[in-house]
């Protein structure tokens, strides 16, 4: 399907007439995780523009800080004193090890904490919001190594996320995680580090090309300064080069809140983060300049705000095209994420399930490979990550030996069943529950229709009914029907949205 | 759906191509079974003993070069390096200038036998220093001004160089392998090319399963989008090969002590493969962790440790079992670092930086020049040797293919094949 729409015409709302269901499965699919009927029929009751006013609201839901975080936070002064006291080079090995065993747990806590809170589907839109912000303003645990910097990072993206983009530029310059993953903590007066001022123009702002190796040399300078404490951000003054600099032909004695004043003074900033939109929730192909022109010269016009822009993107003619349905290859968040909600089941609370595969399918939450974040696309696929997504459904559809689980993911389950989100499987006795008094007709319309975003034809089709109804044996039909979904949730088909 | 009768496939590479153009698929499945069985499951066609392989090994992040091989006699590199320079008498002598990282005592061991070398200074005109934009230009071997959709591996894929892709006896085998999570870019081509990614437990416990999936893999009747065709290919593609490759894995019996690093162990994995006899020309593997901003000294040494242990773990493996003259390493890395070291004992993003290459053809240890350390405070090295000269050499002397269709142009080759 060929992209007709003239620059103008792009971004105007979708006309209502080309509003309905399957429209707002594609927006459900592109925008949250995953489109389950009751969400497609509220926003069929809202219509478009209320409903994205309810997506992405003025606020977005926060995630509560985990308990394993603060005990951390909590702990650490005393630990950091047991490790400077100890007395042999032995005991202080031991001390740091065992450090790094609770620093490593908190932060598998956090993720599990994360995808549980996303796959809420009151949080699953801005949830997906912020894990785009955070594709954008990357860090790293790898590097960052303190779990409580991580979390803060994350809430800093929510607090500012639909508010104007350059507030939230400025967050993130003072978010201890970002201070640290690009070294800014060691920029001196005499001695300027670049890494954040270059990552600020080529990745949070303008994009390659739009500015000078000179300009990321004397922006660097205006970021001097910035450190971090015990308590969080600090900046030191002395540490700070106060001597005029000039950036994008302005000399003045800026701020780091200057230069990113004059970065998004810049007509590229307009254009970069719909670019980024774009390449996030509509095509891996980059769209054509002329459509981000006309989006960006407005955006701007808003004082580049970043709810606005989110409710023109998802209303216009250009995101609800033909050409962008079904054909985005799901990221490896969302094709876990949207399992648990097409399958309306909960986020199991132990990191074998659920990290362990995130990691094999190459996207493991809040360690991005590097400082521009996931490629995507294409990039998702090869075959090993195939078959680690293949193998997530396996897991899914497979009972879990309760036995195997250590004490603290024990006290997880428990946890978790007594919020009433302890179901974290699919077993053949729920399926059945699910599709009892459903012809084998149905049940294949129920799966095609349901799982797939693409309109599958009659030879498909006939192809799931005959295996479905092809074992004869009563004692194996069950296992038949979880084969069926299993297979039709690992089809390529599956892998697309 | 397109009906037009086109010529069977004869071979899964061509097969595999039909997918890519969505029409291949519906066609084939009729006889796909007796097709598959013959390439894949049945003798696993000969090996060709004298088949050229190249092992390209990513030093991720940008290495600090100036550290690698070191100048210890040029009081410029001292002055550039403070407090993190290699002391001359920690460096490994090569000549009466140059002189390798501490770490690196087995690498330089294999330079001695005159089984590994240097390339020394190694980049491009008007280098960028994004680790994103960079690797990409070394990966699809553009200029830096140049974005290039596929790259050079791709190319030469795509290409039919050498006689590989395309013509029967390919078999089940993919033509390329990386041990990393992700597809290189290097490996991008413009045509469908059977690529195999190392990573993750396979399963096949369920047969039926399988069967199925395959039956709907191969389902073509409905329009399929570029992303769709693109799945089915490289769905079918790994159902077909991941049987095979993890039995190879399984059963190997390495006749060298890999360290237990996942870099050393990617590399015995490598080693697997091609001991298996697999028609695989290219392997790709990674090794991360250079990005060395702030404290170096140490990370580095690590880095070049394992870089060092694990390549001659490999190459002893590969003598031993008398396929060391088949396969040529080499290493690359986005760009080198900063030559002065920054206030934070690390070095910011460089430009040239010298390269490894391995096998027992190696002609002499050191190739090209090395660079000027005359520079100010920030300013960086400029390069003597473009990389577009060592993939030249590679492809034209190690592969013998025609040089200008995979780089667009010809570039003087180096004589270290």
């Amino acid at each position: 399907m060929k992209l007709d729409l003239s620059p103008q015409d792009a971004w105007q709302p979708l006309p209502p007439s080309q509003w309905n269901e399957d429209a707002a499965r594609h927006l459900l699919r592109r925008a949250s995780w995953a489109a389950q009927p009751p969400e497609v029929a509220r926003l069929m009751t809202e219509g478009l523009k209320a409903g994205l006013e309810r997506l992405f609201p003025a606020k977005a839901g926060l995630l509560p800080k985990p308990r394993l975080i603060s005990n951390l936070e909590d702990a650490l002064p005393a630990y950091a004193a047991k490790i400077r006291d100890a007395e042999t080079r032995e005991q202080k090995q031991v001390l740091q090890r065992e450090q790094r065993e609770r620093q490593q747990q908190a932060i598998q806590d956090l993720t599990i904490k994360w995808l549980q809170f996303a796959s809420r589907p009151e949080n699953a839109v801005t949830e997906k919001w912020a894990h785009f912000l955070g594709d954008i303003y990357v860090v790293s645990y790898e590097k960052v190594n303190n779990p409580g910097h991580i979390y803060q990072h994350y809430d800093t993206l929510r607090q500012g996320g639909l508010g104007p983009a350059p507030a939230l530029t400025k967050a993130v310059s003072r978010s201890p995680a970002m201070v640290r993953y690009l070294d800014l903590q060691d920029s001196k007066k005499n001695a300027p580090n670049e890494n954040f001022a270059r990552e600020l123009f080529e990745l949070f702002v303008l994009g390659e090309g739009n500015y000078t190796e000179q300009d990321i040399k004397e922006a660097a300078r205006a970021f001097t300064g910035y450190r971090l404490r015990p308590d969080g951000f600090h900046f030191a003054a002395n540490q700070h080069d106060e001597r005029p600099k000039t950036v994008f032909g302005k000399t003045g004695k800026f701020t780091g809140d200057d230069v990113i004043d004059l970065a998004y003074a810049q007509s590229a900033a307009g254009r970069f983060i719909p670019a980024e939109m774009a390449k996030f929730y509509l095509s891996e192909a980059p769209l054509s300049p002329a459509y981000l022109a006309t989006l960006g010269d407005w955006w701007r016009s808003t004082g580049y705000d970043l709810r606005q822009l989110a409710h023109r993107f998802f209303a216009s003619r250009l995101f609800h095209h033909p050409a962008f349905r079904g054909n985005y290859i799901k990221r490896p968040t969302q094709l876990y994420l949207g399992l648990v909600l097409d399958l309306n089941i909960n986020v199991a609370p132990y990191p074998r399930h659920s990290l362990n595969t995130l990691r094999l399918m190459g996207e493991e939450p809040f360690r991005a490979p590097n400082v521009s974040g996931w490629d995507g696309g294409r990039l998702w696929i090869n075959s090993s990550t195939l078959n680690a997504r293949r193998q997530l459904v396996e897991t899914i559809f497979s009972p879990v030996n309760e036995e195997n689980l250590n004490a603290d993911e024990q006290v997880e389950v428990v946890a978790a069943r007594s919020q009433g989100a302890g179901t974290f499987t699919v077993t053949e006795e729920r399926l059945e529950k699910m599709l009892q008094s459903m012809t084998p007709e149905q049940i294949t319309a129920r799966f095609l229709d349901y799982f797939l975003p693409v309109k599958v034809g009659e030879k498909f089709r006939a192809d799931v009914l005959s295996f479905l109804t092809g074992e004869t044996d009563e004692a194996k039909r069950l296992a038949r029907l979880r084969s069926t979904a299993v297979t039709l949730l690992q089809s390529p088909e599956y892998q697309l949205c | 759906m397109n009906n037009s009768y086109q010529a069977l496939p004869t071979t899964r590479r061509e097969f595999l191509a039909w997918g890519g153009k969505g029409i291949g698929l519906l066609a084939f499945s009729q006889f796909a079974p007796s097709f598959l069985v013959q390439s894949t499951l049945a003798a696993t066609p000969s090996p060709e003993k004298d088949r050229s392989i190249l092992v390209l090994v990513q030093l991720a992040g940008g290495n600090d070069g100036l550290n690698t091989v070191i100048p210890y006699e040029d009081p410029e590199y001292y002055r550039l390096r403070p407090t993190i320079g290699i002391k001359k008498e920690e460096a490994i002598r090569l000549d009466d200038t140059l002189g390798l990282h501490p770490s690196l005592a087995a690498l330089h061991a294999l330079i001695q036998d005159g089984r590994a070398g240097i390339v020394q200074n190694v980049g491009y005109p008007n280098p960028n220093h994004s680790h994103f934009r960079s690797s990409e230009i070394w990966e699809t071997g553009s200029e830096s001004n140049e974005f290039l959709p596929s790259g050079w591996i791709g190319r030469f894929l795509d290409n039919a160089c050498g006689g590989a892709p395309g013509t029967a006896g390919t078999g089940g085998d993919p033509v390329a392998v990386h041990v990393t999570n992700e597809l290189p870019q290097s490996f991008q081509s413009r045509k469908p090319q059977s690529t195999f990614g190392i990573r993750g437990g396979g399963n096949g416990k369920n047969r039926e399963n399988l069967a199925f999936l395959e039956k709907l893999v191969k389902q073509d009747d409905h329009e399929a989008n570029a992303n769709a065709s693109f799945l089915r290919a490289t769905m079918m593609d790994a159902l077909v090969t991941e049987q095979r490759v993890q039995k190879v894995l399984g059963g190997y019996r390495a006749e060298s002590a890999y360290p237990g690093s996942n870099f050393a162990q990617s590399l015995r994995n490598v080693a697997a493969l091609i001991s298996a006899g697999m028609s695989t020309r290219v392997y790709f593997v990674s090794l991360g962790g250079f990005d060395t901003h702030s404290n170096q000294v140490n990370n580095h040494a690590n880095l070049l440790r394992t870089l060092s242990e694990g390549l001659a773990a490999f190459q002893k493996d590969l003598v031993a079992k008398k396929l060391d003259s088949q396969v040529l390493t080499m290493t690359f890395s986005e760009f080198g670092r900063r030559p002065n070291e920054n206030e934070s004992r690390g070095t910011d993003h460089g430009t040239a930086a010298p390269l490894f290459i391995m096998g027992s053809h190696i002609k002499s240890p050191l190739h090209g020049t090395p660079p000027s350390l005359k520079l100010q405070k920030n300013k960086d090295l400029e390069f003597s040797t473009d990389f577009r000269q060592v993939y030249a050499t590679v492809l034209d002397k190690w592969f013998a293919c025609p040089t200008d269709q995979v780089l667009g142009k010809t570039y003087t080759p180096l004589p270290f094949i």
